[in-house]
């Protein structure tokens, strides 16, 4: 069984490394390289493994059954994990390594880096945690782990004013939105008495009370502050351009973390402590399908159509104003940032779109649209953060209006950013096309306005990413003369994003209809699969 | 800067320290037994740790508190934990093997030497929260720049 792993490995890492790092100077960095490079091997082994049975994998901690003895419901840890989990473990292992090998470059004269390292294993320990647990105190327990590290690593330059300003911003809004979704997992403990989300949701398709509507709505409400959705969106576009932009990539506290830590922020953090769990708790605790099927017998459920209508208002709401924002900012790694959040607009589209069109091939390519478009935006904005990374390093400013012509310096670079900003808007040959094909097709199908409203969306977007190429092309500014080409150490992560982003780009449909609809339909689960998976252990189903 | 703190207060510390020590010592070493457990008995060490930085100063304490050693002590603590976690990785992650199958810590239940890997993981726990609040507290005592 290799699904331990995908926690034991980062954890082993973060506790060896104040120990490894005393051995050596350069030990630290290679160290975290091979541990993040581990956890990406077993990543691709459970996602296979998962990918090949085209069966929810259901790992008890603490024995060899969830089920108590004398008792027949659960009372253990369980760790479910579906396709959508196994594909995001699959995503952050492989954008977690990455920006840990570009940190090797990027990160060079920083010091402290024991506790850098430390904390990027870390905070992808809680990602991975966060997609692979079935019981929803150990979801908050990785949400934690994982917003904590985040708070630590947006302010890790705290020797610089933004560094310290966005960290305390993320760190207090982010208290209040994890206590909210404390509060939430309380209320629904103290009503239904477990804390196994599949048992959960019998119980609660059994007896939906108020209480777990109000559960729901604190749920609801603490993680659409986690994924950055618009009215809560500020500390997102701050905290990016403090981290370091191998974070940026994992979070998206973007302008102020260091370029490597905002790669992570953006590309991951969002998206593990944010949508998937959204998603999660939507689809396997609140079953849109069976709250449906109760209703049609006229037995008490909850109407989730209001809730699949309060994300999709908020979804068009980020995409709206994030992407419109993007526009405006003259702070390249803000700019960036609120492009996160305007995509994560189209993603939280998806996913309300899946949950209002429950059950009709509409509802099921809008989730697979936004499944596949999380796994493409990870990719393609830790591609962008990562160059913002190598512009900061290279020419001392990210201001769009003192930066233009890096083209003649930084070839490279500016291919890599040619690249990542094609694929964000959406052009064909590259992956970030069908994701969003699929996104519109499907709101389309649901509702036109939508679509039309997503594809304002996007026209803001290009009017954006447009902007920043004139920082590659153009006249030669005097702030660029100096830069060159970064190091290999750095080149590398980039390189291969962009050939993941192009090979993903060439099969899309290939894609779409091996991974992803079926990973849309095991979140779906139209039988109730996610539950079943636990039931079969009782032996009753 | 020297200890702000008179003499009374110095001779109480050096009265009250090992005391304190003793008592969360115990409280960590019973925490299969009795209230408690490596947190609390870790911070209650930890407030020792705390007495001697006030009782005697930072000058003292920079003598007497090792950054390096408390850092790596504090891995030492997680490592110790996974390691009792895995113990029974072969029937599951976090499977009391030691309970179920011995060779220690499978007494009677009540007594010292029972409950599986509990005891060890309580320990961890306890060095991990006392050199971590330590490392913390000092690092905050050392940071001192009121004005530029």
């Amino acid at each position: 069984m290799t699904l331990p792993f995908l926690v034991i490995l980062p954890l082993f890492g973060a506790f060896s490394m104040p120990i490894v790092s005393l051995l050596g100077k350069k030990l630290k960095e290679y160290w975290a390289v091979i541990i993040s490079g581990a956890t990406f091997a077993v990543a691709a082994k459970v996602f296979y493994t998962v990918w090949r049975n085209n069966e929810i994998l259901l790992y008890t901690l603490g024995s060899d059954n969830p089920i108590g003895r004398g008792v027949n419901f659960p009372i253990r840890i369980v760790w479910e994990v579906d396709l959508f989990g196994a594909l995001l473990a699959l995503t952050i292992t492989f954008v977690g390594f990455l920006a840990i090998v570009y940190s090797l470059g990027y990160m060079k004269h920083d010091t402290g880096l024991e506790k850098y390292y430390t904390l990027v294993l870390v905070l992808e320990l809680g990602m991975l945690g966060i997609v692979i647990t079935g019981d929803i105190f150990n979801f908050y327990v990785f949400l934690e782990i994982m917003s904590i590290a985040s708070y630590a690593l947006v302010a890790f330059r705290n020797d610089t004013w933004e560094g310290i300003e966005a960290g305390i911003k993320y760190m207090f809004v982010g208290s209040l939105a994890s206590s909210f979704i404390l509060l939430g997992i309380a209320l629904l403990y103290g009503q239904y008495g477990t804390l196994t989300m599949s048992y959960l949701a019998i119980k609660i398709a059994e007896n939906p009370t108020l209480v777990a509507k109000v559960a729901l709505a604190f749920l609801i409400g603490g993680l659409l502050f986690k994924s950055g959705a618009v009215p809560v969106h500020m500390w997102l576009a701050d905290a990016h351009p403090a981290a370091p932009s191998s974070i940026s990539a994992m979070l998206d506290a973007h302008p102020a973390a260091p370029s490597s830590i905002s790669a992570m922020l953006s590309g991951l953090v969002i998206k593990a402590g944010g949508v998937y769990a959204i998603a999660r708790i939507i689809f396997s605790i609140f079953n849109p399908g069976l709250h449906t099927y109760l209703r049609t017998f006229n037995a008490p459920a909850i109407n989730m159509d209001v809730i699949g209508w309060v994300i999709v208002f908020f979804a068009c709401l980020t995409l709206l104003v994030g992407n419109a924002m993007a526009v405006v900012q003259t702070d390249m790694k803000r700019l960036f940032a609120f492009s996160s959040v305007g995509q994560i607009g189209y993603i939280l589209l998806g996913i309300g779109i899946g949950v209002l069109a429950y059950g009709t091939r509409a509802g099921e390519l809008a989730l697979a649209g936004a499944i596949y478009h999380i796994v493409n935006h990870a990719l393609i904005k830790a591609l962008l953060f990562l160059v913002a990374g190598v512009v900061i390093h290279e020419a001392g400013t990210k201001n769009l209006n003192e930066l233009s012509g890096l083209a003649k310096r930084m070839p490279l670079t500016t291919f890599f950013f040619i690249i990542g900003a094609a694929a964000i808007i959406g052009l064909p040959p590259l992956n970030g096309f069908a994701s969003k094909w699929i996104i519109y097709e499907s709101s389309a199908m649901y509702n036109p306005i939508l679509a039309a409203i997503a594809v304002v969306g996007t026209v803001f977007s290009l009017a954006a990413y447009t902007k920043v190429l004139f920082t590659f092309l153009g006249k030669e500014s005097e702030r660029v003369r100096g830069s060159k080409e970064p190091e290999k150490s750095m080149l590398l992560p980039m390189l291969i994003l962009v050939v993941a982003i192009i090979v993903m780009g060439l099969f899309p449909w290939q894609i779409s209809d091996k991974i992803m609809i079926p990973a849309a339909k095991m979140l779906e689960q139209l039988n109730g699969e996610y539950i079943l998976a636990l039931l079969k252990f009782i032996g009753g189903a | 800067m020297g200890s702000d703190m008179g003499l009374i207060v110095k001779t109480m510390a050096r009265a009250t320290i090992p005391l304190i020590g003793i008592f969360g010592a115990y409280v960590i070493s019973h925490g299969h037994l009795t209230p408690g457990g490596g947190f609390q008995g870790g911070a209650t060490i930890a407030g020792a740790g705390i007495l001697f930085l006030i009782a005697f100063g930072i000058n003292e304490a920079k003598e007497k508190i090792n950054k390096s050693l408390y850092s790596a002590l504090e891995g030492l603590g997680g490592l110790v934990f996974l390691a009792a976690g895995m113990l029974g990785l072969s029937v599951a992650f976090f499977y009391n093997t030691l309970w179920h199958n011995g060779p220690i810590f499978n007494g009677e239940p009540g007594t010292l030497l029972s409950a599986g890997y509990l005891p060890i993981m309580n320990l961890a726990v306890g060095l991990k929260v006392y050199t971590g609040l330590v490392s913390a507290v000092f690092a905050m005592a050392l940071f001192r720049r009121w004005r530029k």
